[in-house]
C-alpha cells in the first residue's frame, strides 16, 4: 500500500504484555479508511486486547497506533475520535435513551441545538425513535444494542470499534442485525473495526478480516481470498471445516503441480498456491468442493479423484453431510446440496470423491506430520 | 458519692475505675494518703475522737412492728453498691468485711455492683417498686439527692427497726445522725460520705487557691471545670454568695443562677463535666475544677501529683451515701445485721482503708492506726475530718415535694443547656 | 367428591391462600411488640400530665409541645444544625476512600475495608472518650505542638462546637463508608469505559456518571449518619462545652433527672416528627424514585 495513500488505523509492531504473557505479540495492521475490518479468533486470542490498545483502555508494552497519521498509542480514550460499542452495551442506567445519545456531543460541547437534530437522526437511523424518553432497562436486547450503537456513531467518530456487539443477541436477531450494521455502515462511512469469534459473522460483515491466534495474526484478506486460500492450517481448521492431507511434488506440468499423497494417489495442486511451500505439502480442500460420484461415473479433465467407502451419511435439510473414508483409512468430510431428485449414496457404498484441481489449496502446516 | 454519676448532661461517663482501667491496671488504694499534698496542714487541728451523740432509737409504730416481728432471720442478703465502693483483696475476688460477717452470722451475701448512678438506678426501680413487686435487693445504696427524698415520699422503702442497730446509736458519727434528709434516721444510715471543693493545677493556675472566688476569676477563663449536677452546681454557687445551701430560698437560687450565668457568659466555664472533669484536670483542660475529694485521692496514686484538693474558705458540701431497705427485701433481718455489723471499729475501719471517703464510725480511726497499721489513712483529715472541718461543712438543700424539685431543676438547668 | 371431601379440599385452599398472612404473622408481633407499642406509649405520655409522685396520667394535653418549643428551640435547632453539617462533612471525607477502594483497592478491597472498620470494634463510648485523651488542652498532641510554639498557650478544642461536629464526623465514617463503597462497587465498570470512550475525561466522568451511579449509597448513608447524628447525645457531653448541648442530651436530662416523663416523650415525638419531615423532603429533592430505577 502506498504512503501516500490517507490511512486511518495503523499499528506497528504493536505488544502488550501482563507479566510473562503476551496477549498481544508484535502485531502490525493497516486498516484502510471506510473499510469494515474484522478481528477474529477465539477467545484469548487477543482481538479484544487488540481493540482496547485501539481504543485507549490499554497501552501497549511496545509499538505504535497512529489515527489518520497521529500516534495516538499513549492518549487517553477520551483524547480519541474513536467510539466503541461494548459487548454488554454499557448504556448509562441513570440516563435516558436520548441522553445516553447526546453524551458524547455534550462532552465535545457541541451547541444544544445541533445536538438535538443529531440525535433525533441517529435514532431515526438506528430505528428508535419515540423511545427518547426510556430508561435503558424497559428496553429490550436489540433496542439496547442499537442504542449503544448510535449513542457512538452519533458522535461520527474516524472509527468506530465494535467489540462482539451481537454476542448477546439470539440467532434471529443477530442474523438481523448483520444486515442492519453493514447498511449503516454504508450509510455512515466510518470505519468500523469489528471483533468477533464467530467466523461466519466476520465473513458476512467484513471488507477485510484479521484471523487471530495466540497474539499473533494468522491472515488478513478479503473474506473470500482468506476463506478459499487459507494460509496457514489454523484458518483453514478455524474458518469452516476442511480436510487435509500430506503430499510430495514429484512433477510439474504447465500451472500444475503433481503431488503424490502418501498412498501414493497423484493429484494436481496449482502452482500459485503452492508457491514457497517446498516440496513437502500440506494440503487441503474444503468439504463443499467435494462431490461425491458413483464407481462407475468417468471423470472429466482437471478434477482430483479418490476412491473410498461412506462411513456417515447425515442429513441436514440443505444438504447432505458425508464421511467418506479412502482405503488408506483418511477421512474426507463432504457436503452436498440438495439438487437432485435421485437418492444419495447409501452407508456402506464405496464412491468416488472429486474437487476441481484449483480447489486445493497449500497451507502453512501448524505442526509437521 | 453524690450524684457524678448521673450527669444531666447526657451520657454517664460516670465510673472513675472504668476510665481508670483504660489506662492502667486497677490499684488499691492504701498508702494513696501519704502524699500528704492535699492542702489540709492548716486545717489539721486536735481530733474529733468521741461519737457518742446521746441519741435513741426511734420506735417503730404499730404496723411495722408487728411486720419487723413477723419475718423470719435467713442465712442470705442480696447487697447492691456503687463499684469500687468496698474493700477488696489483691486479686479483686473477695471482699474480707463480707467474709467476716458470713462467718460471725452465718449468713451468704451476694455483693452487686449495679448501681451506676442515682437517676438512672431510681429509673430502673421506681416503676417495679411502683407495682408492687421486688428489685430482689435487701441493702441498695443512694445518696441524699432528690431521688431518696422520693424513695421516702413514694413509700418504697421500709422503715429500720432501729432497736437492731445498736452499734450506729453507740459509734455513728454525729455528722451521719439524725440528718436533715432522714430526721432520725428512720430509713437509712450512712455508708461513706464526702466532700465538694476544689481541685486545681497550681502550676497551670499560678497561685494558690483558697475561695469558690477563684472559680469565677477571668484569668482562668476557658480553664474552669463546673459540674453539670444541678445539685452540685447551684451548692458552689451559693457557698460563693455566702449563703448555706441547706436553708437556702427560691430567691438564692435566681441569684445563684444568676452568677453562673454570668460566668458561663463571660466564657470562664470550659465545660459543665460529669465525673470526666478529673480527667479534664489531670489532662490540663481544666486548671481550676469543683471537685470531689476521693477523686483527687485517685489522680495522686495515678502521679498527677499537682493536683491539690482544697476546702475552700467558704466551706465545702458534705454529702452521704445510705444504705437503706426497700420494699420487697426477702431477707430484711439479714439486711439490719449487716448495718449493725458495719457500724463497728473493725468492720467500718478495714472497709474505710480500702475507700477512703469519709468514715461515719470515728472508733475506727484507732482501729485502722493501731491495728491496720495503717497512719496515712488514719490521720488523713480528709477520711476522718475534724472538728473545725466538719463545721465548715454544708449540707444540701432537702426538697420538700417534687415542686421544688422542679424548680430547683429549671432554675439552674439552662446555665447547663444553654 | 364427597361433602367431607370437599369440604377439606376446601380448607386446604383455604390454608394455600392464608399461608403469606400466616407467614407475616412474627414480623406483625414484631412489630406490634417492638414499634408500635412504644411508640403508642410515648405518644400517650407526651399528651400526659401530672408528676413522678402522684403518677403521670393521659390528659389530651398538648401544652407540652408549645413549652418543648419554646424551651428547647436552640437544641433542637443545633441538632439539626450538627446533624446535617456532620452528615455532609462525613460524606466528603468518606466519599474518596470509598471510591478508592471500590476503583483501585484491587485484591486488597477486604483489608481496605477491615482495616477502616477495625476501630468501630471497639465501644463508641470508649473511642469517643480517647478523643478527651488525644486532643487534651496539654495531651501529647496539643501539648507538643504548646511547646513548639506552634499553638498559642490558651488554645483548646475540646469543649467546642468544632470538638462535637468533628466526634458526630468520626464516629459516623463507618455507617457512610460502607453503603457508599457498595453503591461504588456495584458499579459497572464497563459503564465507566463507556464514558471514558465518550470523550468524557475522568472529572467529566465522576460527576456524570459514577456520582449518580453512586446516589442510592449516598441516598443510604444519609439517612443513617443524619438521623443518628441528629439525636446523639454522647458526642456533645464527652467533647462539647457550654453551648453544645443537643436534642439528644436535654431528652436525658427531662427523663432521667428532671423526672419530666411528658417533656421527654414530648421532645422525643418533636425530634421522630422532625426527621420524618427531613427525610421525606430529602427524598423529594434528590428522588426516591429515581434511586429505585438505577436498582431495576
Amino acid at each position: 500500500m502506498p504512503d501516500s495513500q490517507r490511512m486511518d488505523v495503523r499499528l506497528s509492531n504493536v505488544t502488550k504484555s501482563y507479566g510473562t504473557v503476551t496477549a498481544v505479540d508484535d502485531l502490525s495492521l493497516v486498516i484502510e479508511s471506510g473499510e469494515f475490518f474484522s478481528l477474529l479468533g477465539s477467545s484469548g486470542c487477543g482481538k479484544t486486547t487488540t481493540l482496547s490498545m485501539v481504543g485507549g483502555f490499554q497501552e501497549p508494552t511496545s509499538g505504535q497506533i497512529y489515527l489518520g497519521g497521529t500516534d495516538v498509542s499513549r492518549l487517553p480514550p477520551y483524547k480519541r475520535d474513536v467510539n466503541t460499542v461494548f459487548q454488554s452495551y454499557a448504556l448509562f442506567p441513570h440516563l435516558t435513551v436520548a441522553e445516553n445519545v447526546a453524551f458524547g456531543l455534550k462532552r465535545k460541547k457541541v451547541a444544544k441545538s445541533e445536538i438535538a437534530g443529531r440525535v433525533a437522526e441517529i435514532l431515526r437511523l438506528v430505528d428508535l425513535n419515540g423511545f427518547e424518553d426510556r430508561k435503558p432497562a424497559l428496553l429490550s436486547g436489540g433496542q439496547q444494542q442499537r442504542v449503544a450503537l448510535a449513542r457512538a456513531l452519533v458522535n461520527r467518530p474516524k472509527l468506530l470499534l465494535l467489540d462482539e456487539p451481537l454476542g448477546a443477541l439470539d440467532l434471529k436477531l443477530r442474523k438481523q442485525m448483520q444486515i442492519e450494521l453493514k447498511r449503516i455502515q454504508s450509510e455512515v462511512g466510518i470505519t468500523f473495526l469489528y471483533v468477533t469469534h464467530d467466523q461466519e459473522e466476520a465473513i458476512v460483515m467484513s471488507d477485510r478480516l484479521a484471523v487471530m491466534s495466540n497474539g499473533k495474526i494468522e491472515q488478513v484478506g478479503p473474506p473470500d481470498q482468506v476463506y478459499d486460500r487459507p494460509a496457514t492450517e489454523f484458518v483453514a481448521g478455524f474458518l469452516g471445516a476442511s480436510n487435509m492431507m500430506w503430499g510430495e511434488v514429484h512433477a510439474e506440468s504447465g500451472a500444475m503441480l503433481a503431488v503424490r499423497l502418501e498412498d501414493g494417489v497423484e493429484i494436481a495442486v496449482p502452482k500459485s498456491a503452492a508457491e514457497g511451500h517446498g516440496k513437502r505439502l500440506r494440503l487441503g480442500v474444503r468439504p463443499e468442493k467435494i462431490a461425491v460420484l458413483p464407481m462407475s461415473e468417468p471423470v472429466g479433465e482437471g478434477w482430483n479423484v479418490l476412491s473410498g467407502a461412506i462411513t456417515l451419511n447425515v442429513y441436514t435439510g440443505i444438504g447432505h453431510q458425508y464421511t467418506v473414508r479412502d482405503p488408506v483409512g483418511r477421512d474426507f468430510a463432504v457436503y452436498v446440496q440438495n439438487t437432485q431428485a435421485a437418492r444419495g449414496p447409501a452407508l456402506g457404498e464405496a464412491v468416488q470423491i472429486a474437487w476441481r484441481a484449483e480447489h486445493t489449496f497449500v497451507v502453512t502446516p501448524s505442526q509437521q506430520g | 458519692m453524690t450524684d457524678e454519676k448521673s450527669p444531666n448532661k447526657g451520657f454517664r461517663l460516670d465510673d472513675p475505675a472504668f476510665i481508670r482501667g483504660l489506662t492502667q491496671p486497677r490499684l488499691t488504694r492504701r498508702g494513696v494518703l501519704g502524699a500528704g499534698a492535699m492542702g489540709m496542714a492548716a486545717l489539721a487541728m486536735p481530733r474529733f475522737a468521741h461519737a457518742d451523740s446521746g441519741a435513741m432509737p426511734i420506735p417503730l409504730d404499730a404496723k411495722w412492728e408487728k411486720w419487723w416481728k413477723q419475718q423470719k432471720p435467713t442465712k442470705e442478703l442480696v447487697f447492691a453498691n456503687w463499684p469500687y465502693y468496698i474493700d477488696v483483696t489483691d486479686d479483686g475476688k473477695k471482699h474480707p468485711s463480707l467474709d467476716n460477717f458470713t462467718k460471725a452470722t452465718g449468713i451468704d451475701v451476694k455483693y452487686l455492683e449495679t448501681i451506676q448512678g442515682n437517676a438512672p438506678f431510681y429509673a430502673k426501680i421506681a416503676p417495679v417498686l411502683k407495682s408492687g413487686q421486688s428489685i430482689g435487693n435487701d441493702i441498695i445504696v443512694m445518696t441524699n439527692t432528690w431521688q431518696l427524698t422520693e424513695l421516702m415520699m413514694q413509700d418504697f422503702l421500709v422503715p429500720l427497726w432501729q432497736e437492731k442497730l445498736p452499734n450506729f446509736f453507740k459509734n455513728a458519727s454525729p455528722s451521719v445522725i439524725s440528718p436533715d434528709y432522714d430526721k432520725g434516721n428512720k430509713y437509712t444510715v450512712t455508708w461513706q460520705s464526702g466532700m465538694t471543693g476544689i481541685a486545681y493545677n497550681p502550676k497551670l493556675t499560678g497561685r494558690e487557691i483558697t475561695s469558690f472566688e477563684d472559680l469565677w476569676d477571668p484569668k482562668f477563663a476557658g480553664h474552669v471545670g463546673m459540674m453539670s449536677d444541678l445539685t452540685e452546681l447551684g451548692s458552689a454557687a451559693m457557698l460563693k454568695l455566702g449563703i448555706d445551701p441547706a436553708k437556702s430560698t427560691p430567691e438564692d437560687w435566681k441569684k445563684a443562677a444568676a452568677i453562673l450565668e454570668d460566668q458561663k457568659k463571660k466564657g470562664i466555664v470550659r465545660q459543665y463535666y460529669d465525673q470526666s472533669y478529673i480527667t479534664a484536670l489531670e489532662n490540663g483542660d481544666t486548671w481550676i475544677t469543683q471537685a470531689w475529694s476521693g477523686d483527687v485521692f485517685q489522680a495522686h496514686a495515678k502521679g498527677f501529683k499537682d493536683l491539690k484538693f482544697i476546702v475552700p474558705k467558704e466551706g465545702v458540701m458534705l454529702w452521704h451515701d445510705n444504705m437503706m431497705i426497700p420494699k420487697g427485701a426477702k431477707n430484711p433481718l439479714s439486711a439490719l445485721e449487716w448495718m449493725n455489723f458495719y457500724y463497728t471499729a473493725e468492720t467500718a475501719g478495714l472497709i474505710e482503708d480500702y475507700v477512703n471517703y469519709i468514715c461515719p464510725v470515728p472508733s475506727a480511726q484507732a482501729y485502722i492506726k493501731d491495728v491496720i497499721k495503717d497512719a496515712d489513712v488514719a490521720d488523713s483529715p480528709l477520711v476522718f475530718p475534724t472538728k473545725e472541718m466538719y463545721a465548715k461543712t454544708h449540707d444540701f438543700y432537702t426538697f420538700k415535694s417534687f415542686d421544688e424539685y422542679q424548680a430547683w431543676q429549671s432554675t439552674f438547668s439552662p446555665v447547663v443547656q444553654g | 367428591m364427597s361433602a367431607t371431601e370437599s369440604r377439606a379440599a376446601r380448607l386446604r385452599g383455604l390454608g394455600r391462600g392464608a399461608a403469606p398472612y400466616l407467614l407475616s404473622l412474627p414480623s406483625w408481633a414484631y412489630l406490634t411488640a417492638f414499634f408500635v407499642v412504644p411508640m403508642a406509649a410515648m405518644l400517650s405520655m407526651s399528651l400526659a400530665t401530672g408528676n413522678p409522685i402522684t403518677g403521670y396520667v393521659f390528659s389530651w394535653n398538648f401544652a407540652e409541645f408549645g413549652r418543648a418549643v419554646s424551651q428547647y428551640d436552640t437544641q433542637l435547632l443545633r441538632s439539626f444544625g450538627y446533624g446535617a453539617l456532620s452528615t455532609f462533612i462525613t460524606l466528603v471525607l468518606t466519599y474518596p476512600v470509598a471510591y478508592w477502594i471500590a476503583f483501585y483497592g484491587g485484591r486488597h478491597k477486604g483489608t481496605f475495608l477491615f482495616l477502616i472498620l477495625l476501630p468501630f470494634f471497639v465501644s463508641f463510648v470508649i473511642r469517643t472518650l480517647a478523643w478527651q485523651f488525644i486532643l487534651a488542652d496539654q495531651g501529647f498532641l496539643f501539648g507538643t505542638l504548646k511547646q513548639l510554639h506552634i499553638l498559642p498557650e490558651r488554645f483548646y478544642l475540646l469543649s467546642s462546637t468544632t470538638a462535637v461536629i468533628g466526634g458526630l464526623v468520626y464516629n459516623s465514617v463507618a455507617y457512610y463508608i460502607l453503603p457508599l463503597y457498595v453503591a461504588l462497587e456495584k458499579i459497572d465498570r464497563r459503564v465507566v469505559r463507556a464514558a471514558g470512550d465518550l470523550y468524557a475525561s475522568p472529572v467529566a466522568t465522576f460527576w456524570k456518571v459514577i456520582l449518580p451511579l453512586s446516589a442510592p449509597g449516598i441516598f443510604a448513608g444519609f439517612l443513617l449518619v443524619f438521623v443518628t447524628n441528629v439525636g446523639d447525645f454522647v458526642n456533645a457531653a464527652v467533647l462539647g462545652g457550654p453551648g453544645t448541648t443537643m436534642i439528644g442530651n436535654i431528652i436525658q436530662y427531662n427523663f432521667f433527672d428532671a423526672q419530666n416523663y411528658p417533656m421527654a416523650a414530648t421532645l422525643s415525638s418533636i425530634l421522630m416528627f422532625l426527621l420524618i419531615v427531613c427525610i421525606y423532603v430529602y427524598a423529594r429533592i434528590f428522588g426516591a424514585e429515581q434511586i429505585q430505577e438505577y436498582a431495576a
